[in-house]
């Protein structure tokens, strides 16, 4: 198997480069994105025959959602090229997205929570959807502490890819748990095998809002990964000057 | 036989795909193991042929059988009494509370409760299950007027309901 | 429009959240490039070019 040549984007510069050119394209799009989304899904889309206006809160719930379920595969991925190909930007990546991740995930739960209490009549049930996706909080949560919780950060590093990759097995649970189970919680409304049961005046402000905080976690994380890569060069700089005065 | 050793890298990448294969094996027989914790509610018809014990607290769910519910009051507390039914049987519930928003006549809903001797189920509390189908409510009235309302998604609310 | 109650903190949390973690990662960033920017001659012919952040973070 012939492996792609990564560390061609280890080279911190070239990163810096790359993202420095993409950075403000993720913003840009994350930034209108996630406007007109969000306004379309509060202001002009319609409301619900059976809902009323509370679906409103399917166009954040909804992209919330599927982005905790992303950046935990997107841990995952940093820890097979983190353990395999020792990428050094895999170790700084699983650093930056864990915190972001675990905001889309307690966004997802405190707008479902604020969804359910009106349509189901409880803030929270224990069902099989609601459960793993609180477990996706909790190792978000497991993940940020272990990866800063050695003196050497190599020893973190490891750790916290192991977790990432034990807990990678919550995705697809989260992800059918709705047809392996009864739940409370509905099915998906995107299904990989048919169109969305749902009006097109819907469906578009969610697709919308979801391409934008697609873009927006992108652009977040790209930004903090390129502080990341910074501050490592700096504290490079400063050893080294150490040294020398020494 | 000469074979050229595996690289680090590739022996790396094969530990990895075997763990993750035993893993994959462990949780999903753990989970296959937990399904009937994992279950959220039981359907009538599970109930008709495997009864729970009486005074054990479960849920049901099911869709509130059309013509079936009568509001009630006991000791100045509003309350209901409606027959869960998922097609093939239907259990009586009786409750005392708060009905959720959503609650009517064909909805899907969860009831968790008790059993009583008489086969009638006491429910402590209801919530209320909606599906994945989304729409305005103009767009269900004309999919009901023109005949291509799919009845499992209950019937449209009635104006201001 | 009915369900204010939630519909309101709901999108409330949503923008303070976004706007929290966007403004953060950028107010990091600008800082680890000017610390860099003043000690390491190469990052201001590298990466210290793209002067213009991004307009959110």
């Amino acid at each position: 198997m012939a492996a792609p040549n990564l560390h061609r984007f280890a080279n911190p510069g070239q990163f810096l480069r790359l993202s420095g050119w993409l950075l403000p394209w993720l913003a840009i799009g994350g930034t209108v994105l996630t406007a007109v989304g969000l306004g379309w899904g509060l202001f002009l889309s319609p409301a619900d025959w059976q809902q009323g206006d509370s679906v409103r809160i399917i166009y954040i719930h909804v992209p919330a959602a599927m982005l905790a379920s992303a950046g935990y595969f997107g841990l995952a991925v940093c820890a097979v090229l983190s353990f395999v190909w020792r990428h050094p930007l895999a170790d700084l990546a699983a650093v930056e997205i864990g915190p972001v991740g675990a905001g889309a995930t307690a966004l997802c739960l405190a707008t479902g929570s604020l969804w359910g209490k009106p349509m189901w009549g409880a803030w929270w049930v224990w069902d099989a959807r609601l459960t793993s996706m609180l477990v996706l909080l909790f190792l978000y949560l497991g993940h940020i502490a272990l990866i800063r919780a050695f003196d050497n950060p190599e020893r973190g590093y490891r750790a916290a890819a192991i977790l990432a990759l034990i807990g990678a097995a919550d995705l697809p649970v989260i992800k059918f748990s709705v047809d392996w189970w009864n739940t409370l919680h509905q099915p998906a409304t995107f299904k990989f095998t048919s169109a969305p049961t749902m009006y097109q005046g819907m469906v578009w402000p969610l697709l919308i809002s979801v391409a934008g905080f697609s873009f927006g976690f992108g652009a977040i994380v790209t930004a903090r990964l390129r502080a990341a890569v910074m501050e490592r060069r700096i504290r490079g700089l400063m050893m080294a000057r150490a040294q020398e005065a020494a | 036989m000469t074979r050229k050793p595996l690289s680090r890298k590739h022996r790396r990448l094969l530990i990895l795909g075997a763990c993750t294969l035993c893993l994959a094996g462990a949780v999903g027989l753990a989970l296959s193991a937990l399904s009937d914790n994992v279950t959220f509610f039981v359907s009538p018809s599970e109930i008709a042929t495997k009864a729970p014990a009486p005074g054990r607290s479960f849920r049901m769910g099911g869709l509130v059988e059309t013509g079936s519910v009568v509001k009630t009051q006991s000791d100045g507390k509003a309350g209901a009494r409606f027959r869960i039914t998922d097609g093939t049987a239907g259990v009586n519930v009786n409750f005392a509370g708060i009905l959720p928003d959503l609650f009517r006549e064909g909805q899907g809903v969860v009831a968790l409760g008790t059993m009583r001797p008489d086969g009638s189920f006491l429910a402590s509390e209801v919530l209320a299950k909606h599906d994945e189908t989304y729409m305005p409510k103009e767009v269900a009235e004309a999919l009901k007027k023109n005949g291509t309302w799919n009845p499992a998604d209950g019937k449209p609310a009635k104006p201001g309901g | 429009m009915t369900h204010l109650t939630y519909i309101i903190p709901a999108y409330a949390l949503a923008v303070v959240m976004i706007l929290a973690y966007a403004i953060s990662a950028r107010a990091r960033m600008e800082r680890a490039r000017k610390r860099l920017a003043a000690i390491d001659p190469r990052a201001r012919d590298s990466s210290a070019r793209d002067t213009k952040g991004p307009h959110r973070g």
